[in-house]
């Protein structure tokens, strides 16, 4: 496996000191806790987890901008810490709360500059600045100052200059940040694009299901500076929360329906709405139910939300799941 | 690419960043307006009341001019030690060091860019009052290349002397108080109201061994009374103060990045 990104045994503990009374108390804050991962080629992993997980932390040392405690790490072959202006040609970032952008220059002036930045020679400057004029749909505001764009401008030109020094790897810190449906969605489509097409590697960590189920194939969630679930995005929801949502609209008031696992969470006269855990009852039963319950008009059976599962992984133990047997590369 | 060129193009494009501030630029020259307008009307009581025809070597118009100077230096000064304290506290500074460039160079560039725009801007409004109230001050071209290679020197001075306050940053819960008491001291060691000639003799001897004269002393006391030997001490001087400067920036900048990678800020 031609790994990209690898991490092992990584951890960082920070002394903090707390002042009781006259007296200065120092404890040691253990933020990442023996990560191991790796991630190949080309792969778009999401990596989550609550505030104070330690996602910033292991992004900060996977980009060099902190020393580790112990454990070792490559990115691109390179040790980050120790190989950082290297490793900096070759990796981009975007911070969705900080940009990088001239703020009173068109997004223009800025590609000027990173092409300087990164000694990019002026024919390869060309067509990669072109080429993602183009694919970003940056055309129509190239030349208006960032200050006269809308957000989900600002964030495509953002994402667009980091890309033009075509970069291997790719951290996205929460990318779509403060953007409107319409422009997460466009950004979420842009990135995948390009992680796909390029063969980039893509690290995202973000607070948005959204942003998961749309950029990353494989997501490593981690809580109190540990791997705790390392799987595919399809594989998450099946996995960890086990339910299914059955919606169902009757023609003529139902019977009522009682089985083991399938709770009402919504009910009128003639729709209803159940959650059903299905370790305790199958769908097959349900639905079998649910059709001699009354006529049935429409029915639609969804996944729960990607925000509940995540929700249920980080309230449980810190057991990890690798599901190392499906993930894909 | 050439590292000169790289850091060239940022100064550059900080400099057309800073044309978009029209209106800050036209509120800080109207005070420019005012204050020498209240300035000469000071000076001309003092030199009539003394009855002196120059004072501390200064004829009335050189003083104006002079000031002039002084004041455009001072209206010019970038934010720098905030910029700096901002990037440390915001985590700005990260971002700042995943990209193949010097931070202090980086802001190096920025500040001289932004100084250019700001100071050249102030000048021509203060050209332009100066010459209504009290007429042309005599410059020649061998003056004019003096004060040239002054004045970045003390604009690379001041910038380092800011710099090093925002990386107090690191240590410090604010740094606004350091930053203050440079600015204040710059003002009245530097020679911003008073050129140095007229302080007592002990504090000008002070004064002249302090590095705040080179900031703004030096620059605007050449441009009024241009002077080879004075221009090549000063120039000198800055030289020496830049460098001992810059040693002290690097001392503490890599203490303040071993600080930021190991507890991570």
């Amino acid at each position: 496996m031609d790994a990209r990104v690898e991490l092992e045994q990584l951890r960082k503990t920070f002394v903090q000191t707390v002042r009781r009374g006259l007296r200065r108390e120092r404890r040691e804050i253990v933020a990442v806790d023996g990560v191991s991962l790796a991630v190949p080629a080309g792969q778009s992993v999401a990596f989550i987890g609550p505030n104070g997980a330690g996602k910033s932390t292991t992004i900060k040392m996977l980009t060099g901008i902190l020393l580790p405690t112990s454990g070792s790490a490559r990115v691109l072959g390179l040790t980050p810490w120790r190989d950082r202006p290297a490793l900096a040609r070759h990796i981009g970032a975007v911070f969705g709360q900080r940009s990088q952008l001239w703020y009173h220059l068109p997004p223009r002036d800025t590609f000027e500059v990173l092409a300087r930045v990164y000694d990019l020679e002026r024919a390869v400057y060309a067509r990669a600045r072109d080429t993602l004029i183009e694919r970003f749909g940056l055309g129509p505001f190239l030349d208006v100052p960032v200050r006269k764009l809308s957000l989900g401008q600002r964030m495509r030109a953002e994402i667009a200059a980091s890309l033009l020094h075509a970069p291997k790897v790719l951290f996205l810190d929460e990318p779509t940040i403060g953007l409107d449906v319409v422009a997460r969605q466009e950004l979420r489509d842009l990135i995948r694009e390009w992680n796909r097409e390029e063969g980039m590697t893509v690290f995202l960590t973000s607070h948005d299901a959204g942003d998961i189920e749309g950029v990353a194939r494989r997501v490593v969630v981690i809580n109190h500076g540990r791997v705790v679930l390392d799987d595919k995005v399809s594989a998450m929801r099946r996995k960890y929360l086990g339910s299914k949502v059955l919606s169902v609209r009757f023609h003529a008031p139902p019977a009522a329906i009682d089985l083991p696992g399938a709770v009402a969470v919504k009910a009128t006269e003639y729709a209803l709405k159940l959650e059903v855990d299905t370790r305790v009852t199958p769908i097959e039963r349900v639905v079998t139910a649910v059709l001699r319950a009354g006529p049935v008009a429409d029915i639609a059976i969804e996944d729960p939300p990607l925000e509940e599962v995540i929700a249920h992984i980080y309230s449980r133990g810190d057991a990890p799941d690798t599901g190392e047997d499906d993930a894909e590369s | 690419m050439s590292a000169v060129a790289k850091y060239t193009w940022i100064g550059l494009t900080a400099a057309r960043s800073n044309l978009a501030y029209a209106g800050e630029a036209a509120a800080r020259t109207i005070f420019l307006g005012v204050i020498l307008f209240v300035f000469l009307q000071l000076w001309k009581v003092t030199y009539a009341e003394t009855g002196a025809e120059r004072l501390g070597g200064l004829t009335l118009v050189e003083m104006l001019w002079y000031l002039a100077m002084t004041e455009c230096m001072t209206l010019s000064t970038p934010r720098v030690a905030w910029e700096v304290d901002q990037d440390v506290r915001s985590g700005a500074l990260a971002v700042q060091l995943i990209r193949p460039l010097s931070y202090p160079l980086y802001r190096l560039s920025v500040t001289l860019g932004e100084r250019a725009v700001r100071f050249a801007m102030s000048a021509v409004v203060a050209a332009v009052v100066a010459l209504t109230l009290v007429g042309p001050v005599p410059v020649s071209a061998r003056g004019l290349a003096c004060f040239a290679a002054a004045l970045p020197l003390a604009f690379v001075l001041d910038f380092l002397a800011y710099f090093l306050i925002g990386l107090g940053a690191f240590w410090f819960e604010d740094t606004t108080g350091l930053t203050l008491i440079y600015s204040r001291v710059t003002m009245i060691l530097g020679g911003m109201l008073l050129p140095i000639e007229l302080f007592p003799d002990a504090l000008r001897h002070v004064a002249r061994a302090l590095p705040f004269a080179l900031v703004m002393y030096g620059p605007a006391h050449l441009f009024v009374r241009p002077d080879a030997q004075f221009a090549s001490a000063l120039v000198a001087k800055q030289a020496v103060a830049v460098a001992a400067f810059a040693v002290a920036i690097g001392l503490v900048h890599r203490a303040a990045m071993h600080r930021l990678f190991s507890n991570g800020g």
